[in-house]
């Protein structure tokens, strides 16, 4: 289990791909049982750092622990543990919703009785429990979305990762991701790392917020403090004062 | 807008020259110069000097003679075939409806689109055929020894012939890509008819190596005076005939009309037809094929039912996680219509061959398991190798992800995978061995030990197919280079498994090695042994090449 009740500890931890610096000195710590927001421009390094913690990535350098777990010693532990929601959809397209959440199970060796009733659970909660036997390659990529999100917490990790969680889908499936995150957060201590450009998103879901730019971590904090911080209104102005981005209407227009 | 045609033909152009980019001109150039220094010098020197070899010129003249029409509609049957499906199965590995919608929403007129994409290929599709049709007809050309200006006439109506069929290729791929639609469904069905599309053109090719008469006689028939390859065949034949150079007299010429009922302008006349029609035609009708359609059967819903008899079974006996990633591991195998096909492909090569051998060969003596089993490894390589390499393992790199986010994710996820192929591959073996025992005669014990080991060679070719795609994984990018190397590999290593083991063998037997195993357990024991050297090497490789892909699939990037 988490060491200090931390579920992530990094430091220093870096990723170069050839002479391009991904991710730099990140030092880093995930209190178990939070919701950890990881903001930042694309090409910031977010995909990255997740799927380092997550087991996928080997590090340049720097130490990375999860779940009390060394990522690069003990990346079997640490996949028992988590669950990662990837950025993009990797459905199987011949296979029913069922069916997919069925091989996850699998891969994460659960079976029988159990595992049948937590897919039609998951599945009815969604509200995808209607569509369950239809193979994937009919769903839109908000429905995809949503399969993904329930092979993620399938197993019951301790530590969820989740990339971009609701950049497919519409309003009312945010919502239910929203509320399904905050639900296992309070009532099972699962702690979740999501990387998202959403800033409103992030503001109603994460308890802690971290910014990162040019793979660098320029800010941490409770969205309020960032906010107050910055002296900014809300997460989307603090946002883009902090990493920049803001362009005036002259030079939106000066390509004419 | 004008000149729209020319902005996509250069964009395809781009598109088919990306990997020479930096020099593009430069190396097209320097491509057609080699090109005509082969169909022109190269070729024709190469092909005379092994035809002359292998037979002597005067009864090569009289064979080519006796079967000329036949045998040229047989040639041109194969060409077209080629140009035809080729481009087509190349086209439908790629669904282009995004490029059509950024066309059409800039009002590109469709015979432009379609003039455009056909002008873009010709370069590469003519360098293709510059470097095959001089195999093809150059033969001819020296042993009826042509003049130089029949020469030319028999290169032109090849010409017209070869941009005519590209163009209908170029429609009917357009048109079909049209109805398959780009959805996931439609992409499926687009690489299943690729695969079929391939055997449609391998086929007549085994037919024209191992049964050539046979094919001359078929296709020597009226009924195929209906067909447009047999025009340029006939067309062809007419003019190496006209402008022979052995001195065959007017009357000599003329008594081929029996089999040739169509003359020389005739024939030419149709060609060109053919051609024309086939141009203005498609152009009038482009905006049919390019018509952005829902696509109806890649819109359709499929909704699965409870398992089948054989997947509850294996649930049964392989009880608990891995039983159910087995299962769920064939569901979604067998419910590409990619895979199926490419299943097809195998079978239908390995009955084929057998098939076609007996045409020339005499099986009428006894063979024996041992021998079969030597002669015949190709054909298990084929069913074990095609189906289970490149695609059909992981859709993409999202896929990876997910896999390798459970603890030793890839390498349950590859057992299952082999075990899926060990018992497709027991099945797909059957058929070919039911037909090589009905070919050679085999009964009994020798059936059951030729099916035993063919699996083995199956099962061991599926090794090698999994184990090449684990370690480079080439995403169902058909196009990719890791697609082409991991066919490649799973091919060619037990192939080229088999003859290190047969060269081992015959180094062991001139060292009498075998003389130990002969006194111990008679001569018989050495022709077993022969025998399962191949496929336990085969194995033996194999599962090397599936550790070395779950180590390389487990790794982290």
């Amino acid at each position: 289990m988490a060491r200090n009740g931390n579920v992530i500890r990094t430091r220093a931890l870096c990723k170069n791909f050839g002479t391009v610096q991904a991710v730099r000195n990140l030092d880093l710590e995930v209190s178990s049982g939070s919701r950890f927001g990881l903001l930042g421009p694309n090409g910031s390094g977010k995909t990255t750092t997740v799927r380092m913690l997550a087991g996928l990535m080997r590090q340049t350098s720097g130490t990375a622990e999860v779940c009390g777990f060394d990522v690069n010693t003990h990346r079997d532990d640490v996949k028992a543990v988590t669950g990662l929601l990837p950025e993009s959809p990797g459905v199987y397209s011949k296979l029913s919703a069922h069916e997919f959440l069925e091989l996850l199970g699998s891969l994460n060796d659960m079976s029988g009785a159990v595992l049948q009733k937590r897919i039609e659970s998951l599945l009815s909660i969604l509200g995808l429990e209607s569509r369950q036997d239809d193979l994937l390659e009919s769903y839109s990529s908000g429905m995809k979305q949503k399969v993904l999100i329930a092979s993620t917490i399938l197993h019951e990790p301790k530590l969820v990762f989740l990339d971009e969680p609701t950049s497919r889908l519409d309003p009312a499936a945010s919502v239910l991701v929203k509320d399904l995150i905050l639900a296992l957060a309070e009532e099972t201590e699962t702690s979740f790392f999501i990387c998202t450009h959403m800033t409103s998103f992030a503001e109603d879901v994460c308890d802690v917020i971290g910014i990162l730019n040019d793979g660098q971590l320029v800010s941490v904090g409770a969205p309020a403090e960032i906010i107050e911080h910055v002296g900014a209104h809300d997460l989307e102005s603090a946002y883009l004062k902090i990493v920049g981005g803001e362009v005036d209407r002259k030079t939106l227009l000066a390509w004419r | 807008m004008s000149h729209n045609w020319f902005h996509i033909a250069k964009a395809e152009f781009y598109v088919t020259t990306a990997s020479m980019r930096n020099h593009r001109k430069l190396a097209t150039v320097t491509l057609y110069a080699l090109g005509v220094i082969w169909a022109l010098y190269v070729a024709p020197l190469l092909v005379t000097g092994v035809l002359t070899v292998l037979i002597p010129l005067l009864e090569l003249r009289i064979i080519t003679l006796a079967i000329l029409p036949g045998l040229m509609r047989s040639m041109m049957m194969f060409v077209w075939l080629m140009l035809f499906l080729f481009p087509l199965a190349r086209g439908l590995e790629e669904i282009k409806i995004g490029h059509w919608e950024i066309f059409l929403s800039r009002n590109v007129k469709t015979s432009d689109m379609l003039s455009g994409s056909f002008l873009g290929w010709l370069p590469l599709n003519g360098f293709v055929t510059l470097i095959l049709a001089p195999i093809v007809i150059s033969p001819f050309m020296m042993i009826l020894e042509v003049s130089l200006l029949g020469q030319v006439l028999v290169y032109l109506v090849v010409t017209v012939t070869v941009i005519a069929v590209l163009w209908l290729s170029s429609f009917t791929t357009a048109a079909l890509q049209s109805k398959l639609g780009n959805s996931s469904r439609g992409n499926d069905i687009a690489k299943a008819l690729a695969m079929v599309m391939g055997l449609g053109a391998v086929l007549p090719m085994y037919l024209i190596m191992y049964a050539a008469p046979l094919a001359s006689a078929v296709l020597g028939s009226d009924i195929f005076m209906l067909m447009p390859f047999t025009w340029t065949g006939d067309a062809v034949s007419w003019l190496v005939l006209t402008f022979n150079g052995v001195g065959l007299t007017s009357e000599q010429i003329a008594a081929f009309s029996g089999t040739m009922p169509l003359s020389l302008f005739a024939t030419v006349a149709l060609v060109a037809g053919f051609a024309l029609l086939t141009v203005g035609g498609t152009l009038r009708a482009a905006d049919r094929a390019f018509t952005i359609s829902a696509g109806a059967r890649s819109e359709r819903t499929t909704t699965v039912g409870r398992d089948n008899l054989i997947l509850r079974g294996i649930r049964r006996i392989a009880a608990g996680s891995f039983g159910a990633l087995v299962v769920v591991n064939m569901k979604d195998y067998f419910r590409k219509a990619q895979n199926l096909s490419k299943m097809a492909y195998g079978v239908i090569l390995a009955v084929v061959l057998p098939l076609m051998m007996s045409q020339f060969s005499d099986f009428g003596e006894v063979f024996s398991w041992e021998r079969i089993i030597m002669m015949m490894s190709f054909v298990f390589v084929m069913i074990g190798a095609m189906p289970f390499t490149g695609v059909g393992f992981l859709e993409s790199k999202s896929q990876l992800w997910i896999i390798q986010g459970a603890p030793k994710g890839p390498r349950r996820y590859v057992k299952a995978r082999l075990l899926m192929a060990a018992i497709t591959g027991m099945v797909l073996t059957t058929l070919p061995v039911i037909v090589i025992a009905m070919v050679t005669r085999l009964q009994g014990f020798d059936i059951v030990m030729l099916w035993g080991f063919g699996c083995i060679m199956t099962v061991g070719s599926s090794m090698v197919g999994i184990g090449a795609t684990a370690r480079n994984p080439d995403y169902e990018d058909t196009k990719s280079p890791a697609h082409q190397a991991n066919v490649m590999m799973a091919v060619m290593i037990p192939v080229f498994t088999l003859i290190g083991s047969t060269v081992l063998l015959l180094v062991m037997s001139s060292l009498g090695t075998f003389q130990v195993v002969v006194n111990l357990f008679g001569p018989g024991a050495v022709g077993v042994i022969a025998a399962l050297t191949g496929p336990l090497a085969v194995l033996a490789i194999g599962s090397m090449f599936v550790v070395s892909g779950v180590r390389n699939l487990s790794s982290p990037d």
